[in-house]
């Protein structure tokens, strides 16, 4: 579940002229490493470099047990706790060998190999056996194997400690997309997104924003943090997206009320039910990014609330968006956002994800209203000017 | 200045090529009297067969020329063929064309008469250099030596003359035949990228296994099916990856859908469009008995940006997670992202799972959708026009195209040109050039090439 909450875009002291500037000074003062330097990010497994050396017979041996492992599994995982069927196991084999052999293209290919022909790998053979053991005995999430997320256009770095981005919450950049295509206020405005884990949600909207646009990224854990970083190095995004340690909104004091969005995927799940989970969410991720207390709706809740006064406007051009739980979580929110913060969220509504669950609360200007938002964001130029 | 159209100049090369063969066929008559065993005869022999339809007349003496004494009775027929000298319907010769002493400009141009007369020129250059009829002479004259049953009384000799024999032998086949057959080869490549000058011909493709019904054995048909495919292409260099797959319980593929990208894919692979059939002892039969199953076929070209591709509204899309089970979101970790999209006016529907997020089993799901959409527009307007020509053959996709037997006895057969191989691994393997050649090249003869 996420929070995504957009844009106020009117009666802000603050004009995207100044803003920009801003925005510039934050990402120069936090080039400095923020991050205790003791912990370094792992680097996923495709990108290592390929020092090993097998033939190719090893490698097709160790295939065949691997196979003959993940098939073994059958339909158990997913009877027991939802998991993964041996379908699912055997194609994650196949992108396991994608990612550690450095020709997998010939490799795979009938014939393309003789058998004592040598592959160039980038594990040896004994973490190869290591590693699929992991996957299936200890059920140690596909992801943290080779140390990546494949998500939406971007392959982002994951290791223990940071939750796996999942494919629910690709949805939220499709719905700041909708916005920042049509409307430059959205386009040149600074962001946030809250519990950024891998980064993923700061660096897919860094790279639809304008030159002038700007994501500020909070984490309260260190190693999050510090993937995070990398992840935004490795798309080279370091001027456009700025990674904060911190908790929600803490790290973000000196910028409240010039925010133009809000994104955030918070823990929502209630604490009660994490044991229940499969074995890779719960024996695996971080529970820090999982556990939305009681009923699920701690964080959500303190972010809504929060983000009124976090954001640039309020009143009828605001813009927010959250991810939740499921139909129940939604429409608490929904309640919670229209009567207990009234005023502030004028166009809440509730998105499903593809699967067809109520998955995130909205509250962005519909396309109709996009004009008013400019006209809005125009008069507020003017009045900075008229200040001037 | 008289106008030639595409299809004369193509009959222009024809000729030069008959031409040719029919150099190999002379040739082999005098191989056959004396040395036929050689390997290499028989190399030639199934070359032959890879170029087939146009050739079919000269064709049908050579593969027969592996058959004893019928052989020879054949290739004397042949060689009294060969000494009238083919022509054109216009008249015109290799000899011909050479005495007319056309200019022959730039490879460039598109001047019918330069490209006929560099071949002539070729063929006769080949002959010459070669001091082909001496060669022929000598050969034969030596044969004839070696026939002799006291040869071997002086082995001096004998070594002599079998060694000149063998050299000359050589050259003929090495040089000759080689330079020979890479030439028909390369003028066959030409001659086929005129025969596919169809508008989406040159696009990458999709092609689509369905399994037919019979369970797991069909299923095993199927994938064995789309196992060849993607064996054919990867030897003719495209590349090829895995859309959407849905396994069977047991084994095999209920359906599946790969992209081929490349030159020419969809001008190729269209030749694949129907009904292929597999008989054989089915291995999930403990009775051992003999199954019949059968798969679909289908293929859709992946339209240029040039070309005009159906307008669709993202308001006539519903996308769907399928195989998303539970509450999803943080409670589920898993690396299946597989997306259904449905395109609800027409009920086409498009899924893809092979990607590794769902963002790009989306756009790749949605690029199957987009050319399903193309193709049913296409279909439609085909159908339109056909009203008026009333000359559409049935859609080939009910249709039964190929039988593969491995029991009890091993042949290919394509049912549409009657073009068949007794290695049914090797086409399983990927080996289809041979039946895509003739049923396009076929399919050419059908419309003629009249103007």
């Amino acid at each position: 579940m996420k929070l995504s909450l957009l844009a106020r875009a009117c009666c802000s002291s603050m004009s995207p002229v100044s803003l920009r500037k801003y925005s510039q000074n934050q990402v120069s003062q936090h080039r400095r490493p923020m991050i205790s330097s003791q912990i370094k990010p792992q680097i996923p497994l495709f990108l290592r470099p390929p020092i090993y050396s097998l033939t190719f017979s090893d490698l097709q041996k160790w295939q065949n047990w691997a196979k003959t492992l993940a098939s073994s599994v059958g339909s158990s995982f997913q009877d027991f706790d939802h998991g993964p069927d041996s379908t699912l196991l055997r194609r994650e084999l196949n992108w396991l060998m994608e990612d550690a052999i450095e020709d997998y293209s010939t490799t795979s290919r009938p014939g393309g190999c003789e058998s004592r022909q040598k592959v160039k790998v980038r594990v040896d053979l004994e973490e190869l056996y290591g590693l699929w053991k992991q996957r299936i005995e200890e059920r140690r999430p596909f992801q943290y194997l080779v140390g990546c997320e494949h998500w939406r256009d971007l392959v982002l770095s994951v290791q223990e400690g940071v939750l796996i981005p999942r494919p629910e919450t690709e949805m939220i950049v499709d719905l700041v997309c909708e916005l920042v295509v049509e409307n430059d206020w959205f386009k040149q405005g600074l962001w946030a997104d809250l519990g950024t884990g891998s980064g993923a949600l700061a660096i897919a909207i860094g790279r639809v924003l304008g030159d002038y646009g700007r994501v500020i990224a909070t984490d309260l854990s260190p190693v999050s943090a510090m993937v995070a970083s990398y992840n935004v190095q490795r798309y080279e995004l370091q001027d456009k997206v700025v990674i904060k340690q911190g908790s929600w909104f803490e790290p973000l004091k000196n910028v409240e009320g010039q925010l133009v969005g809000l994104v955030s995927n918070p823990p929502y799940i209630p604490s009660d039910h994490i044991c229940g989970l499969q074995a890779e969410v719960s024996k695996h991720e971080p529970r820090l990014a999982l556990d939305g207390g009681l009923n699920g709706l701690d964080d959500l809740v303190h972010l809504c609330y929060r983000a009124s006064s976090m954001l640039l406007c309020v009143g009828s051009l605001s813009s927010a968006t959250t991810i939740t739980n499921g139909e129940e979580q939604c429409q608490f929110l929904v309640n919670y956002m229209k009567s207990d913060l009234g005023g502030n969220f004028c166009y809440v509504k509730i998105v499903s994800d593809f699967a067809g669950i109520p998955r995130f609360v909205t509250d962005s200007p519909r396309a109709e209203n996009h004009n008013t938002v400019k006209d809005g964001a125009l008069k507020t130029i003017d009045h900075f000017l008229t200040l001037l | 200045m008289k106008m030639f159209s595409q299809s004369s100049l193509l009959f222009h090369f024809r000729q030069s090529l008959r031409h040719t063969i029919r150099n190999v066929a002379t040739f082999s008559k005098l191989n056959t009297k004396y040395v036929f065993i050689g390997a290499g005869h028989n190399v030639t022999a199934e070359r032959v067969n890879e170029f087939p339809s146009c050739f079919s007349p000269t064709l049908k003496w050579l593969s027969g020329s592996s058959q004893g004494l019928a052989h020879s009775i054949q290739c004397r027929l042949l060689g009294s063929q060969a000494a009238i000298e083919p022509s054109a319907s216009d008249g015109l010769t290799v000899e011909g064309i050479i005495a007319n002493r056309w200019t022959i400009l730039d490879e460039t141009e598109g001047d019918w008469k330069s490209h006929a007369a560099a071949i002539a020129q070729s063929i006769q250059l080949i002959k010459r250099r070669l001091q082909w009829k001496q060669l022929l002479v000598r050969v034969e004259l030596l044969s004839a030596e070696l026939d002799k049953p006291d040869i071997w009384d002086d082995p001096v000799h004998a070594g002599k003359v079998s060694r000149e024999h063998g050299s000359l032998m050589g050259k003929l086949k090495e040089e000759s035949m080689k330079s020979l057959a890479r030439m028909r080869r390369d003028s066959k490549e030409k001659e086929l990228r005129a025969l596919l000058a169809g508008e989406q011909d040159s696009c990458s493709c999709f092609i689509e296994v369905q399994a037919g019904a019979g369970g797991t054995e069909s299923m095993d048909w199927a994938k064995m099916v789309m196992q060849m495919y993607k064996m054919w292409a990867q030897q003719r260099g495209y590349g090829v990856t895995v859309v959407d797959e849905m396994p069977g319980e047991i084994a095999g593929i209920k359906r599946a859908t790969i992209k081929v990208e490349g030159e020419y894919a969809f001008g190729y692979a269209k030749a694949e469009v129907g009904v292929h059939r597999l008989v054989r002892i089915s291995p999930f039969d403990s009775g051992k008995r003999r199954h019949t199953s059968f798969a679909a076929v289908a293929v859709i070209p992946i339209l240029g940006d040039g070309a005009s591709h159906v307008q669709i509204n993202e308001s006539d899309l519903r996308i769907e997670r399928f195989r998303a089970g539970g509450a999803g979101g943080q409670h589920v970790n898993t690396t299946e992202s597989a997306v259904r999209i449905v395109h609800i006016p027409t009920g086409i529907t498009a899924t893809c799972q092979n990607e590794r997020s769902q963002h790009q089993n989306r756009a790749s799901a949605m690029a199957v959708l987009q050319s399903r959409l193309n193709q049913l527009e296409m279909a439609r307007q085909a159908q339109m026009n056909a009203e008026h020509t009333k000359s559409l053959t049935e859609i080939s996709w009910g249709n039964q195209i190929r039988t593969y037997v491995l029991h009890p006895y091993r042949m290919v057969k394509d049912l549409r040109t009657n073009y068949e191989v007794s290695d049914p691994d090797s086409v399983l393997e990927g080996d289809l050039d041979g039946f895509i050649l003739s049923y396009l090249s076929a399919s050419l003869d059908q419309v003629g090439y009249g103007s």
